[in-house]
Formats: structure tokens, C-alpha cells, sequence
């Protein structure tokens, strides 16, 4: 289990992290999202004991990091941002390595070498050198590293840097897997990533927390409203009349090319319109031809998370964020 | 440690540097030792070690390069400091490996006095304390470029930084016979340096506190000692100067002398040397 307290890191004048506190209780599997520089990396290198805080304090199974750090390091795996690998060493050479250094007793480094290597299916290249391995294939032998030691608590900075969509979904199976036994924090910018692994999102921005809540909470974080768009045969002057007619519509816009017209309605999020919808046009003998339940989804909410926040702060900047959401909506794609 | 230190060899054995360092240092001693002691039979190995002690300038950057910059670089520090083994076990384990490599050579050297027996008589004593003597100064150089490594993420920075301070510990001795022993003189060079730490904590900590404070307090009470006490600064400056000069304390191995007080020296420069590259380490913790 991980309590991190009040955390603090400031660089010079600029606060990387600001006042972070959470808790990740056993068998949780977290996310960290935001925005490039928004503090994801800096929180979980200094979890890891890699660098201090300037305030605040970090415990790993009650040891905290900074007074006891071997007794806590014990129990982490990492994955920083650039997986830490020897690239003159064969993949098993370097996972022996690691095996020492994390003091795995002697009998069970063989085993537990296998069974990483399996895991993450790096199986095939355990003979190479690493300098000769791809960027998927070097993260991979990085997760590999993480796990080696069986740590109670494993943390990816964005595990899924750099791989092919097939072997991203071998890697959030292998999260899934992970997280039956161990405590698992990952970050990511993508949002779809953390919806398809986490229980509990994070989102942070400017170093400070957003929202922190289960993936299906979420979007009560919004200004929560229903949209409806509905696709009716007939013209404008004829739609126009029956939608305003509607009681609880909060915004309405009409688009009609002559036979067919596009209406989209909007209203407060406990009121569904569908019904009175429908019953209008069959009174008005006007056919429906499409209709549907406008949901807003994840990206947006994290769009409009992020962004609120923008207001107080300069950075990041908005050019940053919208190449942010394409790489979202790439990868949601998939 | 034991993990460390074997990965540090192994990286030395399978790349071409190890093989490198041990082959051209073997070659260069038994250079010396063909002309000096084979050729001209001089039955004392230390004379040709004595000798051979310039290349160190070459071959200490060419090992202890890599050892932390290395790392720093390829951010696989990130995998040593977050494991759970100290700062000083890792520092430890890199440079009892590069220790290690000298150590092989020194061994092989440690059967050329046998060779020298061959042809005549041989003071063992004299020679295998010559041969201790230049491995303990081996150990010197080998933990100043460790240090060296340590603070930089280059290993070209780390490897030119390296020569050149070896270079200047090696012409030490001559440096210092410049300077006059006059109190002058040395008010005006410690003067300098003190100036040079003050610029070089305001690089390391930013803080005009610190740095101010510094600066008055040592400048004060060394213009104190110049202007109360004169006689104390005299002779002082070729003193100090001296004291870096890693290769004069051999000297007295080469002249068979075994003094504890240059054994202590070594003993005390390789653990300043390796306490700084721990603190260097730590320190990034805090950057």
C-alpha cells in the first residue's frame, strides 16, 4: 500500500508537483493521467525514492521512502519514462542483474527470469543484446525488469510508449494481470489507456490534482447535461414549431437541406427527452429517421478537466492539449 | 555490491576497454622493465614503475570515463538508485571493479622481480613495496576519476576533466617550485583559490548567503594570518601544492622506504575521493 502526503517539488520558482495527496490501497491498480509536464513523472520518481521532495512524504508498506529507503525499495518495481537498460547486455543477462540487485535468493532467479520474460513475451530476443532490440521491444524487457522480485507495489511511467497496437493490448492484459497480486500505479496522457486498465484515475494538471475518482464516476464531474440528436424527415418551418414547443430544452439548433432535418437537443441531465421527442413528431405525423443519445466521452471530460484549469495557470499551452486529444482519439481508434 | 561490482567487470571484460587498459599498461611497464631492469640491470622494479607513472594521465580518464557518467546518461541510474542498495554499496561495487582491473595488472607485475631473480640478487622487500606502493597510487588516481565521472553526464567531459587534473597533480611538484616561499605570495594565491571555491559554491548552491558569507570570512581570515602571523604562510603554498601531488608521495617507495605516513595519504585521498563521489550521487537526489 502507498500514502503519499502533501507532496511538494519545486524547481527553482516552478512547482512541479503541488500539495499531491493520495492513497493506493493493495491490490489497486491507479492511473496517473494529464498532460505532457504535468507533474507524472516527477510524483513517481520521487515515490520510487529516485529524487526527494521538497515537502511532504511518500510510505511503501508503512517504510517511508526517504528514512528507510532500502526497506521501501524493496517492495517497488519501476518502469521510469526511459526503461533503464544496458544496452551492451543480452536481455538475460541484464534481468539476472536485475535479479541480483533486487537480492532475488539464488534458486528463485531462474524461475522468476522465465516468468517475466514470459510474461511480457520477450521470450524470443532473451539472447539478444539489447542494443540491438526496438524501442516495443526494449520497454518490454523494461516492464520485464519491473516485475522481477515478485514487488508488492510495480509503477510504469507510460508503459505503452512505443509499442505496436497488438502488443499494446498484450501489455494492458498483462496490467490486468498484474494487479491481482500486486499494487500497480501507471501513468499515461492516454486516456483511453487508463479507462481500459485502472480502477481509480488520477488526473493531474500543473502538479495538482484535478479529480480523483473510478473510471465510471467521472463524467459526474462535469457540468452534467443531456444532448439528443435527432435526424427527422420534413422541413424546417414544420420541425421548428414542435421542437420549441418541448418544455426543459436548454439549447436547440436545427439544420435542414430540405427533406431531411438535423435537430440537436439539449437539456439537464437528469431530464431524457427521447419520449416526448418521439411523441411529438408522431403526432405531427412526422417520421423519425435517426436517434440518438449524444454522450460526451472520456476525452472530452478530460479536455474539459484539464482545461478548466488553464484558466489559472498559463502552462500547458492549448496548442500542447489539442495535440494531446489527436493522440487520444488516435489511439481510442485502435 | 557483489551484483554491481560483477556487472562492472563484466561491462570491462566484454568490451574491448578492459583488455585495452590491462594490455597497454603491461606494455608500457614492460617497456621499462626491459631497458631498466633487464637491459641495464638495475635489480629494483620501482625505478621503471617510477617511470611508468606518467601514464596514468592516459589510461585513469580511458577506465574511470564510463563508470558514472555513463549511467547518468543512459538513465540507468534510475534502476541502481531505486533499488534497494545504497548509494555507497553502488559506488563501492563500481570502483572495487575498476580497482579490480589495475589489480590484474599489478599482479602480473608482481612476478617480475621472480623474473629479475633469475639473473641475480633481488631485494624482494624493496620491490614488492615499490610494486604496493604504485597500486595504492593507482587506487588515488583511479578514485579521483571516479569522482570525476560522477559529476558528469559526459563521458568525453568526463574523460578530458579527468586527464587534465591528473595531468596537474602530476606536474604538482613543478607547479609548486614556481611560487616563492615568501608569505606574500602565499596570501595572494590562497587569496585566489578561496575565491575560486566561492565561485564555485555559488555555482553548486545559488545562494548569496552562503556564497557571501563564505567569501568575507575566508578572505578576512586569511589577510588575518598575512598581516598577525606572516611566518605561517611562509613555505605554505609549495606545503599545500604539494599535498595534491599524488605521484611525489611515491618517491619514497621508489627509494625503498616504506612510510606510513605516505601509505595513510593514499588510504586518505581514495576514501575523500569516493565519500565525494557518494555526496555527488546523493546530491541528485535533491537537483
Amino acid at each position: 500500500m502507498i500514502e503519499v502526503k502533501d507532496l511538494v517539488k519545486k524547481y527553482d520558482n516552478h512547482l512541479a508537483v503541488d500539495h499531491l495527496t493520495f492513497t493506493v490501497p493493495r491490490g489497486q491498480i491507479l492511473g496517473f493521467l494529464g498532460p505532457n509536464g504535468a507533474g507524472k513523472s516527477t510524483t513517481m520518481n520521487i515515490i520510487t525514492g529516485y529524487i526527494s521532495a521538497t515537502e511532504g512524504s511518500v510510505s511503501i508498506n508503512g517504510h517511508d521512502i526517504y528514512e528507510e529507503p532500502e526497506e521501501a525499495k524493496k517492495s517497488i518495481g519501476y518502469l521510469p519514462e526511459q526503461p533503464p537498460v544496458y544496452t551492451d547486455m543480452t536481455v538475460k543477462e541484464y534481468l539476472g542483474f536485475v535479479a541480483e540487485l533486487k537480492r532475488v535468493p539464488k534458486k528463485e532467479r531462474e524461475p522468476q527470469i522465465a516468468s517475466a520474460l514470459a510474461k511480457t513475451g520477450t521470450v524470443d530476443v532473451a539472447k539478444r543484446l539489447i542494443k540491438h532490440l526496438s524501442k516495443g521491444y526494449r520497454q518490454r524487457v523494461g516492464i520485464a525488469q519491473a516485475i522481477i522480485g515478485n514487488p508488492e507495489v510495480i509503477i510504469l511511467d507510460e508503459p505503452t510508449v512505443g509499442l505496436d497496437p497488438v502488443q499494446i493490448i498484450e501489455i494492458r492484459d498483462l496490467m490486468k494481470e498484474l494487479a491481482k497480486e500486486h499494487t500497480v500505479i501507471l501513468s499515461s496522457h492516454i486516456l483511453s489507456e487508463i479507462s481500459a486498465v485502472c480502477d481509480t484515475v488520477m488526473i493531474i494538471n500543473n502538479g495538482r490534482l484535478v479529480v480523483s475518482d473510478t473510471v465510471e464516476n467521472l463524467p459526474q464531474h462535469l457540468n452534467a447535461q443531456n444532448s439528443c440528436r435527432v435526424v427527422i424527415k420534413g422541413t424546417e418551418d414544420l420541425v421548428k414549431p414542435l421542437m420549441e414547443e418541448l418544455e426543459d430544452v436548454k439549447e436547440l439548433s436545427l439544420e435542414g437541406d430540405g427533406e431531411f432535418v438535423t435537430v440537436t437537443v439539449t437539456s439537464d441531465s437528469q431530464v431524457d427527452l427521447r419520449e416526448d421527442i418521439f411523441f411529438a413528431c408522431a403526432r405531427a405525423g412526422l417520421p423519425i429517421y435517426e436517434m440518438s443519445n449524444v454522450t460526451r466521452n472520456l476525452e472530452d471530460i478530460f479536455l474539459e478537466l484539464t482545461r478548466s484549469e488553464e484558466t489559472t495557470e498559463e502552462l500547458p499551452t492549448e496548442g500542447e492539449i489539442k495535440e494531446e486529444s489527436e493522440e487520444n482519439a488516435d489511439v481510442s481508434d485502435l | 555490491m557483489l551484483a554491481i561490482y560483477k556487472k562492472e567487470l563484466r561491462a570491462y571484460f566484454n568490451s574491448i576497454i578492459g583488455w585495452l587498459f590491462i594490455a597497454f599498461f603491461l606494455a608500457f611497464i614492460g617497456i621499462y622493465f626491459f631497458l631498466d631492469n633487464l637491459y641495464y640491470g638495475y635489480t629494483h622494479f620501482g625505478y621503471s614503475l617510477y617511470s611508468v607513472g606518467l601514464i596514468f594521465i592516459l589510461l585513469v580518464p580511458m577506465i574511470t570515463m564510463r563508470i558514472i557518467a555513463e549511467e547518468n546518461k543512459q538513465k540507468t541510474d534510475q534502476l541502481l538508485l531505486t533499488s534497494p542498495v545504497s548509494v555507497e554499496k553502488i559506488i563501492m561495487g563500481k570502483y572495487l571493479a575498476v580497482i579490480s582491473v589495475f589489480g590484474v595488472v599489478m599482479l602480473i607485475t608482481c612476478t617480475y622481480p621472480l623474473i629479475m631473480s633469475l639473473y641475480g640478487e633481488v631485494n624482494f622487500a624493496m620491490n614488492y613495496a615499490a610494486i604496493g606502493g604504485f597500486f595504492l597510487m593507482g587506487c588515488a588516481y583511479l578514485a579521483l576519476g571516479t569522482f570525476i565521472s560522477a559529476v558528469t553526464d559526459s563521458q568525453a567531459l568526463a574523460a578530458v576533466a579527468t586527464f587534465i587534473v591528473v595531468l596537474i597533480s602530476y606536474l604538482m611538484e613543478g607547479i609548486a617550485s614556481l611560487f616563492s616561499t615568501s608569505a606574500r605570495t602565499a596570501w595572494l594565491v590562497f587569496a585566489f583559490l578561496l575565491l575560486l571555491v566561492a565561485l564555485l559554491t555559488w555555482i553548486m548552491m545559488k545562494s548569496k548567503i552562503v556564497t557571501g558569507a563564505f567569501l568575507v570570512i575566508s578572505q578576512g581570515a586569511i589577510a588575518a594570518v598575512y598581516f598577525l602571523k606572516p611566518t605561517l604562510l611562509e613555505g605554505s603554498v609549495v606545503n599545500v601544492f604539494d599535498w595534491f601531488s599524488v605521484e611525489a608521495r611515491y618517491a619514497d617507495f621508489v627509494n625503498g622506504i616504506l612510510n606510513v605516513a605516505d601509505v595513510v595519504y593514499y588510504i586518505t585521498f581514495v576514501v575523500l575521493f569516493i565519500s565525494l563521489t557518494v555526496q555527488a550521487m546523493k546530491k541528485k537526489r535533491w537537483n
